[in-house]
């Protein structure tokens, strides 16, 4: 699990953060090529699988990269810089979504389930899709350490950095939340075991 | 032995969050108690369908639009930069494709080769110890220590032996003429395949986290000590030394106690447990029954099996239950019956309609007679648990 993490070390290192600092586009065309999945991920899983919503959160979120990282110090991991600026993003966003949008609207947790039920032929994929599902009906206090753990691969330590709170706060989110997830899809034991 | 209930750390322990020492509490902890390991089970669930959450794939176009809406905010905003840095000085108009392309393609081709040379050196393996020979990790020789990473095989020929720690949660031993692969190994999850050759396990962890897949099962570990072999044909023998071992083949499963042998077969799975004392005639039956596919033998050899049967067999006539049907499973019962009567709540009818709650509070009401290990076998099961402890406590110094 932390290969996945470790994964954007060997890419993105000081020098393209600070090719970026100075405007080089193709060191922006790196980190955005880099880390593109991992936001859009995030992205998805916080809004309901609406995959256009998600799209333009991104950009949104790869704008503000590109005007704010000058103000990166370095003081922590970049990652750690990048996922708050990430989690904000989706933070903000739903705020304002759920002031326009009649109630429930803002968390069409069923659409990923939904869709594409050709797909649901294979075990793998319909399991995927469950816990997709199961995913987006979490809190976001719960949701995040877990998209933040399983789809970005971070320690506990960079979760709570990324998060603003304490290890054990993390520790016990993902306690929460992996019961929630468990008791939700319990029916599916014996696929995943 | 921790006292505290630890179900407060359950997903950092899962996670390998924890340091050794406090994991290995928490692991005898959970041997102890089945409150928390209750919640155990049900966050080692929560963790497994989490690890089934894809990271998905950004759609293509997210660039081109990306360029599309900062070529606008170009155009409104016409960004000025600052003489220090200059944070926001992109100008895709001046960005010249073709160019720009070929540098980004070398940068990712560079950058993806050094991430391949790390995921290779970074891949999760086992420390492997040489007891006798030349045992081999792939196709270099091991001299005294080795690693073997995932998806690897450790091979040893007819001189050597060898010892693998499963990560901080026991060890086995490999016989000479084994070849087994590490499958996987993370904290919700150690597994080896074993091939053929023989192999011996003294595992202290909670149940099922330990698992070894044989071309005609897999054995699940309840803690704490088998051997397991596979012969030339991928027939395996399963021999548990303490505690409980499963054994299973798709829905056919073996629940297996120290002191008891299984046997299993390729294309038919797990056959039924017995103990290693049951009476000669007993064993031979009893294979013949459970690998000789005739009718006309099977009945013959079922009464062999319920002639020579003792109060302790019942460990194989509990299996046998769910194994026969009709007249076969009432003469099961009715043997089974004689030789300790079901408890209040366990009827004839409900039994021969293999209702679950009766079998497992029959189950229950007998495993003391399964369970009576030998004062040795005892020692050996609280052995096994200390000697974990004194290593995890050499390796620290």
């Amino acid at each position: 699990m932390e290969q996945r993490a470790r994964m954007a070390e060997p890419i993105v290192d000081e020098r393209v953060i600070e090719a970026c600092q100075a405007g080089d586009r193709e060191a922006f065309r790196l980190l955005f090529e880099t880390y593109k999945d991992r936001v859009f991920s995030i992205a998805v899983y916080s809004f309901g699988g609406d995959q256009a919503a998600a799209s333009d959160v991104s950009q949104q979120i790869f704008l503000k990269l590109m005007t704010t990282i000058g103000q990166f110090r370095g003081e922590s991991a970049f990652t750690t810089w990048l996922y708050r600026l990430v989690v904000n993003a989706c933070t903000d966003e739903q705020r304002k979504r759920r002031r326009f949008l009649p109630f429930g609207e803002s968390t069409p947790m069923s659409k990923l389930a939904q869709r594409r039920p050709q797909e649901k032929r294979y075990a793998k994929l319909e399991i995927a899709d469950s816990v997709q599902a199961a995913i987006q009906e979490l809190r976001p206090k719960l949701r995040l350490p877990i998209l933040l753990k399983y789809v970005e691969d971070l320690s506990y330590e960079e979760i709570a950095g990324v998060l603003g709170c304490s290890k054990g706060t993390v520790a016990s989110r993902l306690n929460r939340g992996h019961q929630a997830l468990a008791r939700k899809l319990v029916h599916l034991r014996n696929e995943v075991e | 032995m921790f006292s505290k209930h630890v179900t407060k750390e359950l997903s950092a322990y899962c996670h390998g969050e924890i340091a050794s020492e406090q994991s290995r509490e928490i692991a005898e902890h959970l041997i102890g108690c089945n409150q928390c390991r209750a919640q155990f089970a049900e966050i080692k669930l929560g963790v497994k369908l989490a690890e089934h959450l894809p990271q998905l794939s950004a759609p293509d176009s997210l660039w081109h639009d990306l360029q599309a809406r900062l070529a606008a905010q170009e155009k409104q905003q016409k960004i000025e930069t600052t003489p220090a840095r200059k944070p926001a000085a992109f100008s895709f108009k001046a960005w010249q494709p073709s160019f720009a392309g070929v540098a980004v393609m070398l940068l990712l081709v560079a950058g993806f080769g050094a991430l391949w040379l790390y995921s290779r050196q970074s891949r999760p393996f086992w420390e492997v110890a040489r007891l006798n020979g030349a045992p081999r990790i792939g196709s270099a020789r091991i001299n005294d220590k080795g690693r073997l990473a995932v998806g690897q095989w450790l091979e040893t020929d007819s001189d050597s032996r060898a010892q693998i720690d499963v990560g901080s949660i026991g060890q086995v031993e490999i016989d000479p003429n084994t070849r087994v692969r590490l499958v996987e190994t993370k904290p919700t999850e150690h597994r080896l395949e074993l091939a053929h050759g023989k192999m011996s396990a003294r595992i202290w962890a909670p149940p099922r986290l330990f698992f070894v897949d044989t071309p005609a099962g897999v054995a699940a570990d309840l803690g704490c000590a088998y051997t397991l072999e596979v012969d030339d044909r991928g027939a395996g023998l399963l021999h548990v030394t303490s505690g409980w071992v499963a054994l299973q083949l798709q829905e056919r499963e073996s629940m297996v106690p120290a002191g008891a042998t299984c046997a299993t077969w390729p294309g038919v799975g797990p056959g039924t447990p017995y103990f290693d004392d049951a009476s000669e005639i007993f064993r031979q039956a009893l294979a013949s029954f459970d690998f000789e596919p005739q009718a006309e033998s099977k009945i013959t050899n079922l009464d062999l099996v319920l002639m020579n049967s003792r109060p302790r067999d019942t460990l194989t006539l509990w299996h046998l239950l769910g194994r026969v049907a009709g007249n076969d499973r009432a003469r099961v019962y009715d043997r089974m019956a004689a030789l300790a009567p079901p408890p209040d709540g366990v009827t004839r009818e409900g039994v021969l309609q293999l209702n679950e709650q009766m079998l497992q509070l029959w189950k229950e009401q007998l495993e003391p007679t399964w369970n009576n290990e030998s004062r040795l076998q005892k020692v050996v099961g609280i052995g096994i648990r200390a000697v974990g402890r004194v290593r995890e406590r050499m390796g620290k110094r």
